[in-house]
């Protein structure tokens, strides 16, 4: 069965010479989700700038939809991968967020009145219609990161790529996200460090380590391996238990 | 994370029939208004009168309130205190008019000062009311209408969505060297602000960086559009332009 996301030998070293990725190598289907796990440094920012052909100058293949990537597809893959940065702040550029939510789609290609219509759909979609004449800089933190997935959603792309989505929201802004995302019917690749978000969302993950792929399996297999979490920097909240999941 | 304050416009909450009417026709009325002051002769009884009429109408229709006019206004005192000196200094043909204790006071001096005190005080009024009655974002859509270069319109709508980000940002950073004991205090202790304010460029610099990188993510390709709004037309402050503008013609060339 031919895969949706296929990297093949990636590698990638910084200007500066510090080697980010590694010989990576992995794939998903249409419509399955996986989680990078990994301590700070790993190399998953990279990785994720790398799906949205934006750092170039890579070793390897990578290819989605069928879709190689080359100069002439990177407008196509850009728009088939979207990614949700780490700082909403940097995302959201435009004076209000319906603007913003609508720059990608107009990027792409679509008319105004379509552009309006996907951005309404998408800010529907993350609860955030009513703030859509609203400055993105008068929002709070959560809201923000609400309207930075929205802002990749109208771009309508098969494959949602997050960087640490939760990170410095409220429990119930965490809550909110995570039930954003189990309702989305697209493929997701969700860099975290939030390990219990992480077993919520994707059956599946991967360890990513000094630029290498230490481990790819079930996700809940990987949160069992006391050793294998040592080894990568990986710890469980404390109080987490997996019996919350219906284990023993 | 700290919340980011709310930025403080300087956008009235005033409702007037200036606030919703299109944003270009205010820019462009308020420049040409303008420039019909900075053209106008100030040795005409009726230019001055006509032109300090019109702008006051206009500061009367904009529902600005005086107080707030007033303090907006404390921006002229460089030029009230640079005029202030001129009937001392500026002389043609040595045009004394008044001699007070062998300080000798000029005619051309005179109405020189008078020239920049009408001239800066009306101009700088009629800018007062166009940001009292236009937000920022207006103001930046209007001269997206009028056709301004698509880099400037660029630059500005990042000034205004950043501003705050960085004013934030640097107040993370004072509190956290308050909260390491530092006081402002004397020359020296300003060193470390200045240090801290080399961070903020440097982080300023990288934030663009990835601003730039999540707008390429999204297609970005060299235009940044703002959504169609929609606007009355202003039949009082055109007219009123069309009047200030044809006195300065007839006045001067009839």
């Amino acid at each position: 069965m031919s895969k949706y996301l296929k990297i093949n030998n990636l590698s990638y070293t910084y200007p500066d010479g510090h080697k980010a990725l590694n010989d990576i190598n992995f794939s998903i289907d249409q419509g399955e989700s996986i989680c990078v796990l990994g301590p700070n440094g790993a190399g998953k920012t990279t990785l994720i700038l790398h799906l949205n052909g934006i750092l170039g100058n890579l070793t390897g293949e990578i290819e989605v939809d069928s879709l190689k990537y080359t100069p002439e597809n990177i407008g196509e893959i850009r728009k088939t991968v979207g990614v949700v940065f780490q700082d909403p702040d940097d995302q959201l550029f435009m004076p209000t967020v319906l603007e913003d939510v609508m720059f990608g789609p107009k990027n792409f290609g679509y008319t105004n009145e379509e552009s309006e219509k996907n951005a309404v759909q998408a800010l529907k979609m993350v609860g955030m219609n009513d703030s859509q004449d609203r400055a993105p800089h008068h929002l709070s933190f959560g809201q923000k990161r609400k309207v930075a997935i929205a802002t990749v959603l109208a771009s309508k792309p098969k494959l949602l790529v997050l960087d640490e989505p939760a990170s410095n929201l409220d429990p119930a802004s965490r809550r909110d996200l995570i039930e954003i995302l189990k309702n989305l019917d697209i493929s997701i690749i969700l860099v975290t460090h939030d390990l219990p978000m992480a077993l919520e969302i994707c059956k599946r993950s991967l360890i990513l380590n000094e630029g290498t792929i230490k481990e790819d399996s079930l996700t809940k297999a990987i949160l069992q391996n006391e050793k294998l979490m040592k080894e990568n920097r990986l710890e469980l909240p404390y109080g987490f238990a997996f019996h919350h999941l219906g284990e023993e | 994370m700290y919340s980011t304050t709310h930025s403080h416009h300087l956008s009235l909450h005033e409702e007037s029939i200036l606030k919703n009417i299109k944003p270009e026709h205010k820019i462009l009325l308020t420049f040409f208004i303008v420039i019909s002051i900075a053209f106008s002769d100030v040795e005409s009884l009726f230019q001055i009168t006509s032109h300090i009429l019109i702008v006051f109408s206009i500061v009367f229709i904009s529902k600005i309130p005086l107080k707030t006019y007033l303090k907006r206004l404390t921006i002229d005192i460089p030029f009230i205190l640079f005029a202030l000196f001129l009937p001392f200094l500026s002389s043609e043909n040595n045009d004394v008019i008044y001699t007070f204790a062998g300080i000798e006071i000029f005619r051309t001096g005179l109405m020189d000062m008078f020239a920049i005190l009408f001239k800066a005080t009306l101009g700088l009024t009629m800018g007062i009311v166009l940001t009292a009655v236009t937000t920022n974002i207006e103001i930046i859509y209007g001269l997206q209408k009028l056709k301004f270069p698509q880099i400037i319109i660029a630059i500005m709508s990042f000034t205004i969505r950043y501003i705050d980000v960085f004013i934030d940002e640097f107040k993370r950073v004072k509190i956290s060297m308050r909260s390491r004991g530092y006081k402002e205090k004397g020359l020296k202790t300003l060193f470390p602000l200045a240090y801290a304010s080399g961070a903020m460029l440097i982080r300023g610099y990288e934030r663009g960086e990835r601003v730039y990188l999540s707008m390429l993510s999204r297609g970005f390709n060299g235009s940044i559009e703002l959504k169609e709004r929609k606007y009355n037309n202003s039949i009082i402050l055109i007219f009123l332009t069309l009047v200030s503008v044809i006195i300065l013609i007839l006045d001067k060339y009839l």
